[in-house]
């Protein structure tokens, strides 16, 4: 079993901005640390002289051309649906 | 040059600049949204893809694409066959998916370099590390007092490209110098419209100092610098800030800055130990770019002459140094097809005669228009035709350079161009008076009217004849002759 420390488990929380209790960072070093495993079992494999796989669906240069048009989902019934505003404004907790 | 003259008690400055290019697009890099945020109210130009709203869909932009692939041959280099895009976490509320779309791993342009003029006139290269395609998070505001912010996400998902340079620069003068060159060519290729005032282009500098020259100290990272003044204020200070920390045998701490332009210092902002914690990973949504041999070919061959080409062409011609770089400015900031006519003139000696006109009449003046919004399009066949038609006069005497300038900044406003030039000057008492009976007869007036002057001159003071030629040509109206009239003057006196 891999090993994965308390402050690792607290130090992925903070970068995801998730506040854990006790029993979740225990729970989660064990959850995470079967991920772990299974991520050395696939670096068994063999793979040199293989390119990396980037994307499954085998497509390139899927653009659009600059133009612009109407949205899809407008403004107004965005701002409608925010939880916070103020006026126009996305309204969310101080940052600084 | 040698790396002693950088010294700075001691101690070797060294900079990277990493440079975000507003690309000039119609639309965002992934959404359909306008890209215009200029005085567009908050939170107008959004959509799903801009709230990054789940099952929202990115689809890159075509334009974005070959502006940053214009941006690579203004790098002197040629843009990668094959590019992608990988998703770079962190939370922060005006990155609404939680991630920025971003290239880390192949980037649309990998190496490059430019040169940039120092001190002296001596060009140095600064090589390129990367660019990098990426999109532009919101725009945050914090109300004083209040305990929550503000956020606008207009200029979401906005296409930059991120310019990142080698930490080649020694001094504030080689980093301002790179940053301007850098501001000429993103212009010069159509890459941007690089006003700085909006923000199209936004510096951060690398800075650290060091005794040992082989090795790197601790850098600092200042953000978000808007201005070629900035850039070099914000080198120089930390230069000074931090030889001072290490003199007074501190560590200095590897973090981001910001410069108060009020107090004329840097701020720390936040640590960044965590600069490695973004868990890059492929964008699944956004299919790589694969550009071919026919596509780059044809990308080249769009690409526009470059500032160092220019500079060594107007030099040919034996235009000044100073006035090339003023002109290589006009170029991006008044009208990009005004450098053109210079090429054509004809003789060295109206090369001269346009390249001053450009400088000293045409830029302050459409300038001036532009700030009183009353802006003047001047296109290259009327400034030709101005040019030449103002030149041609001046050649057969007939103009004086005050006249010259009035002339010129009459035609390159007016909606129609006069069918005779000499004409049309001369209604407007432009022409010079070469008639010497003419001339004469003024003289005799003003000589009349100024006894005391006449003495004057008779006593050998030579001060009385330029006021004396003063007179004639306030009383003809600024149409004699100088020459003619001083002439004339010493020969009635005498």
């Amino acid at each position: 079993m891999s090993k994965l420390t308390r402050e690792d488990v607290l130090k992925l929380a903070r970068l995801s901005s998730l506040t854990l209790s006790d029993d979740e960072v225990e729970q989660y070093r064990t959850e995470l640390a079967s991920i772990l495993d299974y991520v050395d079992q696939l670096k068994a494999v063999d793979v040199d002289g293989l390119k990396p796989t980037y994307q499954v669906s085998g497509l390139t240069n899927s653009m659009r051309e600059d133009t612009v048009q109407p949205a899809k989902a407008d403004a107004e019934k965005l701002l409608e649906r925010l939880p916070s505003r103020d006026d126009r404004y996305i309204r969310v907790g101080r940052m600084i | 040059m040698a790396d002693d003259t950088y010294l700075v008690d001691g101690y070797l400055p060294t900079i990277g600049i990493e440079c975000h290019v507003q690309l000039r697009t119609a639309t965002k890099l992934f959404g359909v949204m306008s890209n215009d945020a200029r005085g567009a109210e908050p939170n107008t130009l959004v959509d799903q893809v801009c709230f990054g709203l789940p099952g929202a869909l990115p689809v890159l932009n075509e334009e974005a694409v070959r502006r940053a692939a214009q941006a690579a041959f203004a790098l002197n280099t040629t843009p990668q066959p094959f590019s992608k895009f990988d998703r770079k976490h962190y939370f922060y509320p005006d990155l609404p998916k939680g991630y920025q779309i971003s290239q880390f791993e192949e980037p649309i342009i990998l190496g490059g370099s430019i040169d940039i003029v120092q001190e002296d006139g001596t060009t140095k290269t600064v090589n390129i590390t990367r660019a990098h395609l990426e999109e532009d998070a919101g725009k945050s505001t914090h109300p004083a007092g209040g305990d929550y912010s503000l956020v606008d996400l207009n200029r979401a998902g906005t296409p930059l490209l991120e310019i990142v340079s080698e930490p080649e620069m020694h001094s504030a003068h080689e980093a301002k110098a790179f940053a301007h060159e850098l501001w000429l060519r993103m212009k010069f290729a159509d890459v941007s419209d690089v006003d700085l005032y909006q923000g199209n282009m936004r510096f951060d500098v690398n800075v650290s100092v060091s005794k040992n020259p082989e090795e790197l100290g601790t850098r600092s990272e200042t953000k978000n610098l808007n201005s070629f003044k900035s850039v070099e204020k914000a080198v120089n200070y930390e230069i000074a800030r931090q030889i001072q920390l290490l003199e007074q045998g501190e560590a200095i701490v590897q973090e981001t800055r910001g410069w108060v332009d009020d107090k004329q210092k840097t701020v720390s902002q936040r640590s960044k130990e965590d600069a490695h914690d973004y868990r890059y990973f492929p964008d699944p949504d956004i299919p790589p770019i694969v550009l071919s041999e026919e596509y780059i070919a044809d990308v080249a061959s769009s690409v526009p002459d470059m500032p160092d080409v220019w500079r060594g062409r107007l030099g040919a011609l034996g235009v000044e140094r100073a006035t090339i770089e003023t002109l290589l400015e006009a170029r991006v900031d008044v009208d990009e097809q005004i450098l053109d006519c210079i090429v054509a003139a004809g003789s060295d000696a109206r090369v001269k005669t346009y390249a001053n006109w450009i400088v000293n009449i045409e830029v302050p003046l459409r300038k001036e228009r532009a700030q009183q919004s009353k802006a003047i399009d001047v296109t290259p066949e009327r400034r030709t035709s101005v040019y030449d038609g103002v030149a041609l006069l001046i050649e057969a005497d007939k103009l004086s350079s005050n006249n010259a300038k009035s002339l010129i900044v009459e035609l390159l406003s007016t909606d129609t161009l006069p069918a005779d030039f000499e004409a049309h000057a001369q209604s407007k008492g432009y022409i010079q008076m070469s008639d010497s009976s003419a001339i004469e007869s003024i003289v005799q007036e003003v000589l009349d009217a100024n006894p005391q002057a006449v003495t004057d001159v008779q006593n050998g003071e030579q001060k009385a004849i330029g006021f004396l030629v003063g007179q004639v040509m306030k009383v003809s109206k600024g149409t004699a002759n100088p020459a003619l009239a001083k002439e004339i003057i010493t020969k009635l006196i005498a």
